[in-house]
């Protein structure tokens, strides 16, 4: 029942945000149904972790450990995003726009949550379209050239991307051909020793293809970064923070499907193609110009980490690559979040033009550091911790390449998030910024940024038991 | 035997009497479209006959070739005429003379001395159309490769006549091999025989023309045999797409005289339907610009590949 | 309906061999009005197909598919983007693409061949008479890709991702043919939602970056950083 509400709330929201009743409307009731959604997000999480079973329809929405810590995820960043947009966005004059904003984001989250609840996967894929199809307008919200061009190729290659995981999805029925159990990821597993290994490798290679467009895997990634960095803030911490992580969740369902036929050898796939994305983004990442293309090409880099991770096999990878899931949504977020406090500031997203942050605008400065720091993977910060435990897991499973080759990349990136970074924050300021009154940001980001930022450092020293079981059952859902 | 000789010479005397009547109506039925009255469906016979009384000139630089090119392109079809199925769809005597491929090779023997005598005058236009037409001649022939291929590999014969057979049952008929077939060969009648989109057969301008330079330096009986030589060249391209490929019905099953004087009035109700669907496709596309034709017979052979695949990788 | 199966599979043929001709048309047409003409054919002759199959394997539930099938693509969305498109993108007789005509229509013949071959070994057809959708649908889906990789304009990029589509359902339906109806009536009304979007993206797009060109447009690249 809950899962229903989770569901529907949105949906209303979306209609009350859209009706013409003021400015100020919109944006309270979208921070209620998030937070409502997330209070009943964070239940149905801990119902599972405790060991129930949580279902609404039998067969088609359920919710089992990998489900519920991404809805989870998902109900926490568009909360975070929700709050950030209420003084981001009301810059904005026209109030229908206004209004359109907020009804679209709506519809947008309402989307996202729906992904992890079913299980059925032609519903599943319908849901992701339905995803990238409201993001659109998300994304050319600016109404700048730059922003039309970014949702243009966004568009573009996301679509072709579902219409080919189409034919995936379509070949991933055929299995149920050859069995009697439903159609869903858990009648799947099941199916799939009887499946012949040619339709399921077909199906799997289809999908990875289609939605690795989706998730920015290299060498459809080339929208991402447009897109990341031209669409409104708020936006650019959904899309980086949860979207490409959904998507990305739906091709590791995929795994255990594979993995029970016992014949094919998906995981080396996974891992090549994993290291393909992280070792491209690392090195994009030296070269960038504007900063929040920056952290749009660390997304690709995670992403990567989070594939190759589910692709070294074992519970040990594969609690890695979930722990990344949660520290990379957290924190990529709050990354996004310190760089619209920024883009506040100093009204140019050219790294080159941004000096001496620290002092001109402290906030921004200091939480434009932190974040990069976090997302880099310094200790004692989260996304440390679950990248140490990808290499520890990757080291005991004599992955030995796998394991060298991730870090040298993770390093690299390192250094590239830092010398960047260490520019802006620090760094000589020009006299005119110096000069001029600093620019005040709005309370909510503030808050927002608070808010983001505390999970960053208790996650980095202390784990909830909960949530440790929550993510031993996400790991075996990838597993099994 | 002597009636299947008798046969067979009657289906060359079919083709050689009414190319020109062929020619008439698809010239009337072209200008009545365009609101316009047109010629007498019987004027490219009064044409023929005011030819061969004319004087013939021959320039005096040219050399045999000239000379012989008229008697060439007008017994290629004859020839080709005696190894497809006009009248009857059974062999006659002649038809294992030579196969598709072979036919084929004679109707482009006919069209490689059209284009040397085009050469050997010194007339500038002549070596211009002739190389145009070579042009198309040359992407022409991969289509026509392919097609020949594919038919032959599905009905397991090169024999015109034993190919007939395949396509009489409704068995394979629709399956998209065959139909894309149909339209590579039209693509190719199109081309081969100068119709529009490829080529202006009414064109008097000289620097456009790609077929109809063949006849610009010729006179009386040699422009007559070169005009009959190219009507029949097009009546046997339609016979070989409709009595083959399109339609193998109606022809003369039996063995009697009668039987196949009853087949002709069913195979010139075929020819006029085809001549209708040729009238729609003349006067609603535009002529192409030459360098568009390479597209246009790069379409074909894609076609035709596809229908090859298609015919071949069949279920 | 046994002694029906042959002929359907021959007239399920002929709408295949329609589709693939068509997927070739869009390769080869110049114009904008060609694009949208031979989507249509497309979308006609997958219409056809799936007619077919519910007619012969039978699955009654495909019938209400192919009938909001027909009402979508063909009629609604031509229309769609003839509404929001800005008219003067339609009269574009010259369409920007990367290789010329003849290259494409090889390498469109090189993508048919590679799905004839990926197609075959794969025993995935459900429906016997519909044997030639798998190789067909296929090649329709690489067409569609090369159609987007290859055009520089909106509308026909957008055109290739429904022919993608396309593509991915005339498989679909040879491969599972009873597909819950839910998730087959979701997948037209899908197609309808981006044409909607896209069509207004396009309209942005134009008035916004003056041109639809969408391939020309570089200035989100690091190297052109003001």
């Amino acid at each position: 029942m809950n899962l229903f509400l989770i569901l529907v709330l949105p949906l209303v929201a979306a209609l009350i945000s859209w009706l013409p009743l003021g400015r100020r409307t919109a944006p309270i009731v979208t921070l209620l149904a998030c937070i409502v959604v997330l209070v009943l997000a964070g239940e149905a999480a801990l119902k599972v972790a405790a060991g129930a079973r949580v279902s609404a329809v039998s067969e088609w929405v359920e919710l089992d450990g990998l489900g519920a810590l991404i809805l989870g995820l998902v109900a926490i960043v568009a909360t975070a995003a929700a709050l950030f947009s209420w003084g981001y966005v009301a810059r904005e004059e026209d109030a229908g726009h206004l209004r359109r904003y907020y009804a679209n984001y709506n519809l947008f989250v309402s989307s996202m949550l729906a992904v992890p609840m079913l299980v059925e996967p032609a519903l599943v894929w319908t849901a992701v379209e339905l995803t990238t199809i409201f993001g659109i307008y998300l994304v050319a919200f600016d109404n700048t050239a730059e922003a039309v061009e970014a949702a243009w190729k966004y568009s573009v290659l996301t679509i072709m991307g579902g219409a080919i995981a189409l034919l995936g999805f379509i070949v991933l029925y055929r299995a149920t051909r050859f069995g009697l159990a439903p159609f869903s990821w858990s009648g799947l597993i099941t199916l799939a020793p009887r499946v012949p290994p040619d339709v399921l490798e077909s199906s799997f290679l289809l999908i990875l293809v289609g939605f690795g467009a989706k998730v920015g895997l290299v060498p459809l990634h080339t929208w991402l970064p447009d897109a990341h960095s031209q669409a409104p803030t708020p936006v650019c911490a959904l899309l980086s923070g949860i979207k490409t992580t959904l998507v990305l969740y739906v091709i590791l369902r995929l795994l255990p499907i594979l993995n029970a036929t016992g014949r094919i050898n998906i995981e080396l796939w996974a891992v090549v193609i994993g290291l393909i994305s992280v070792g491209i983004a690392a090195f994009l990442i030296l070269q960038v110009t504007d900063y929040k293309r920056l952290f749009a090409f660390s997304t690709v880099e995670h992403m990567g980490i989070i594939l190759t991770a589910a692709g070294l096999g074992g519970t040990a990878a594969h609690y890695g690559a979930v722990y990344q899931i949660l520290n990379h949504s957290l924190t990529k977020s709050f990354c996004f979040f310190a760089t619209g406090a920024v883009l506040l500031a100093v009204d140019t997203r050219q790294i080159a033009d941004v000096r001496g942050l620290i002092r001109t605008s402290p906030i921004a400065g200091a939480a434009l550091l932190f974040g990069g720091i976090a997302i880099a993977g310094a200790p004692p910060l989260a996304v440390f911790l679950s990248e140490f435990s990808i290499f520890r897991s990757g080291i005991a499973g004599q992955h030995y390449i796998t394991t060298g080759l991730l870090a040298a990349f993770v390093v690299v990136a390192f250094f590239g998030i830092l010398h960047h970074l260490n520019r802006m924050v620090f760094g000589e300021a020009s006299p005119a910024a110096t000069d001029s009154l600093p620019v005040r940001l709005p309370r909510s980001c503030v808050l927002t940024l608070i808010l983001a930022g505390a999970p960053i450092i208790i996650l980095g020293v202390y784990m909830p038991p909960p949530l440790h079981r929550l993510l031993q059952m996400a790991a075996e859902g990838i597993t099994r | 035997m002597t009636r299947s000789v008798a046969f067979n010479l009657l289906q060359v005397l079919f083709v050689l009497g009414l190319a020109p009547l062929v020619s008439g109506v698809l010239s009337r039925l072209k200008e009545i479209v365009q609101s316009r009255r047109g010629p007498s469906i019987f004027q490219p016979y009064r044409d023929l006959r005011k030819l061969f009384n004319k004087d013939e000139v021959v320039s005096q630089n040219a050399s045999w070739i000239f000379r012989v090119t008229p008697y060439v392109v007008f017994i290629a079809p004859i020839f080709v005429t005696t190894l497809i199925p006009v009248l009857t769809n059974y062999p006659l005597f002649f038809a294992f003379m030579g196969d598709m491929l072979g036919g084929g090779f004679v109707l482009a023997l006919g069209g490689f001395f059209a284009s040397l005598a085009a050469v050997d005058t010194a007339n500038p236009y002549g070596p211009m159309g002739a190389s145009r037409t070579r042009m198309v001649g040359f992407l022409a022939e991969p289509v026509f490769m392919i097609v020949f291929f594919t038919v032959s590999f599905i009905a397991g014969s090169t024999i015109p006549y034993i190919v007939q057979q395949h396509w009489v049952t409704f068995a394979d008929f629709f399956a998209p091999s065959h139909v894309l077939l149909v339209i590579a060969f039209v693509m190719l009648i199109l081309a081969e025989a100068g119709r529009i989109p490829v080529d202006n057969p009414t064109g008097h301008f000289e620097l456009a023309m790609i077929d109809e330079s063949k006849s610009l330096e010729y006179s009386g009986n040699g422009m007559a045999l070169m005009k009959w030589g190219g009507q029949m060249k097009l009546l046997v391209l339609m016979c070989i797409l409709l009595n083959v490929l399109v339609t193998p019905w109606g022809l003369a099953g039996g063995k009697n005289l009668t039987d196949v004087f009853l087949a002709a009035p069913l195979v010139l109700l075929k020819i006029g339907l085809f001549i209708l669907i040729l009238v729609v496709i003349e006067s609603s596309l535009a002529k192409l610009r030459l360098f568009r034709i390479s597209e246009f017979l790069g379409a074909a052979f894609v076609t035709s590949v596809v229908a090859m695949i298609t015919g071949l990788l069949s279920f | 309906m046994q002694n029906l199966a042959p002929a359907l599979s021959s007239l399920n043929g002929l709408a295949a061999g329609a589709f693939l001709l068509s997927g070739f048309g869009l390769l080869a047409t110049r114009q904008m009005q060609g694009c949208v003409r031979f989507f249509r054919l497309q979308s006609l002759a997958l219409v056809g197909s799936i007619f077919l199959v519910a007619v012969g394997a039978p699955v009654p539930d495909l019938i209400a598919v192919a009938l909001l099938d027909l009402a979508i693509k063909p009629l609604l969305i031509p229309w769609l983007l003839r509404r929001y498109v800005p008219e003067e993108v339609f009269r574009r007789r010259e369409i920007e693409q990367v290789f010329n005509i003849p290259s494409s229509l090889l390498i469109a013949l090189i993508l048919t061949l590679a799905a004839y071959f990926l197609a075959t070994p794969l025993p995935l057809a459900a429906v016997a008479m519909a044997n030639i959708n798998v190789p067909v649908g296929l090649a329709g889906l690489l067409l569609g890709v090369f159609m987007l990789a290859a055009r520089r304009e909106a509308v026909p990029q957008l055109i290739g991702i429904f022919a993608i589509e396309n593509g991915s359902l005339l498989t679909g339906i040879a491969i599972a043919p009873r597909l819950p109806l839910v998730a087959e009536m979701a997948f037209p009304f899908d197609m309808l939602i981006i044409a909607l979007v896209i069509g207004i993206l396009t309209r942005i797009t134009h008035e916004r970056v003056g041109t639809t060109e969408v391939g020309a447009l570089r200035a989100l690249r690091e190297s052109s950083a003001k």
